[in-house]
């Protein structure tokens, strides 16, 4: 009735014998259907993106209330200074001001990542030694980080992702620079 | 003598569970897919130790490009099409239907206000072929940014704001950026880094 014959007609064993149908096989060929699985998969790898970016949060002085906030101002000796030149050089003023005779002589280049580490790491060791922790027990060193105009944004983004790296907890993002400073750095403020 | 022969069967591979595994795998990749926006310029980002993951939802994207210049973008069509209605009628600019609709589906633009109107006239192929002049965020002359920023926040105010910049943009263009945000006391916003390795023995405290 409902049974369909797939015994394939006229093979019978004798007319008055029992019909048995041959069993069909059920095993389906999954090739063409796992072949269409990794298309799908090839297709979604490619169209979509695995890593996600991070982001780092920054945040800046309010300057609205700037004139309010005046407080005295940081001694030279606890400070370095890292100006972001071009080139991808950084120029550290460490523990000199910038108005000092010797601050041409103290301004020292270094490359992102490994050496510039080495200098903050160093500059930081000198901070505590001779100043010793704060009341809180935080280091009193204190990085000024001041891009200049050749820098790029990355420079901008390894010089804070260093003070992630080596924590320094007190660090600032300034653009203006001094008198002082412009006459300091001459022409490594130009493009 | 009769030789025996060998009875040949075509080789089969049960193909059952590759078969599994493909579509479990696809089924991964389907939910944690998340498409590569169109983006209006190719933006390669510096690289960071930070872990802060970017949010999913409610942030606001200004990407500078290598060549300084910028483009603005929201997350939400709904919002994005709220924004152009606010930003239109603060400036006094007319949109018809079609052009807002067509702005809510751009994920983002670099396209001064003067100009955005002609932009959005263009056909979809025209308007991929443009090469978009991005927005002016000078802060003497124009600052279509600020502007950008005032009203996209006021169309959702949750809205986290991300600097997305190229490796190569010049610093005086970000400062530029953050000028026009700090002018709006916005005075937090992330930075959208790729992730880096943290050195060796490095611990988050």
């Amino acid at each position: 009735m409902s049974e369909i014959d797939t015994s394939g007609g006229g093979k019978g064993k004798g007319k008055g014998g029992k019909v048995r149908s041959k069993k069909a096989s059920t095993s389906v060929d999954m090739t063409p259907m796992v072949d269409l699985g990794f298309l799908l998969i090839t297709f979604f790898i490619l169209a979509t993106t695995l890593s996600k970016p991070s982001s780092m949060t920054l945040n800046v002085p309010d300057k609205s209330n700037e004139k309010e906030q005046e407080t005295e101002p940081l001694k030279a000796s606890k400070v370095a200074t890292l100006f972001l030149g071009k080139n991808n050089v950084a120029h550290v003023l460490d523990g000199v001001a910038s108005s000092e005779d010797g601050a041409k002589a103290a301004l020292k280049d270094f490359s992102y990542g490994f050496p510039l580490r080495e200098a903050l790491m160093k500059a930081r060791v000198r901070v505590d030694a001779e100043f010793g922790k704060d009341a809180k027990g935080e280091s009193q060193f204190v990085c000024v980080i001041k891009p200049l105009r050749g820098s790029t944004y990355k420079n901008t983004v390894d010089a804070i992702d260093e003070m992630a790296i080596t924590k320094i907890k007190r660090y600032a993002l300034v653009d203006a620079l001094t008198p002082d400073e412009t006459k300091l750095l001459g022409d490594k403020t130009k493009d | 003598m009769p030789i025996v022969k060998p009875v040949r069967r075509k080789p089969a591979l049960d193909m059952t569970a590759m078969c599994d595994v493909a579509f479990l795998l696809l089924t991964f990749f389907i939910l944690t897919a998340k498409f590569k926006s169109q983006d209006a310029a190719e933006i390669e980002t510096p690289s960071s130790i930070s872990g802060i993951k970017v949010p999913d939802k409610d942030i606001m994207t200004i990407s500078i490009d290598k060549d300084g210049k910028v483009y603005f973008g929201i997350d939400n069509q709904v919002n994005r099409r709220a924004m152009l209605e606010n930003i239109a009628a603060a400036e006094g600019l007319k949109f018809d239907e079609k052009q807002i609709k067509k702005f809510g589906i751009q994920s983002n633009f670099g396209v001064p206000l003067n100009q955005l109107g002609a932009w959005l006239n263009l056909s979809k192929e025209q308007m991929g072929a443009f090469k978009q002049p991005g927005i002016p965020v000078d802060s003497t002359a124009q600052n279509d940014l600020a502007k950008w920023v005032y009203n996209a926040r006021k169309a959702n105010n949750d809205l986290r704001i991300c600097i997305k910049g190229d490796n190569f943009s010049k610093f005086p263009v970000f400062k530029n950026v953050v000028g026009s945000l700090q002018a709006q006391n916005i005075n937090k916003f992330n930075l959208i880094t790729g992730t880096e390795q943290a050195p060796a023995g490095w611990k988050a405290d």
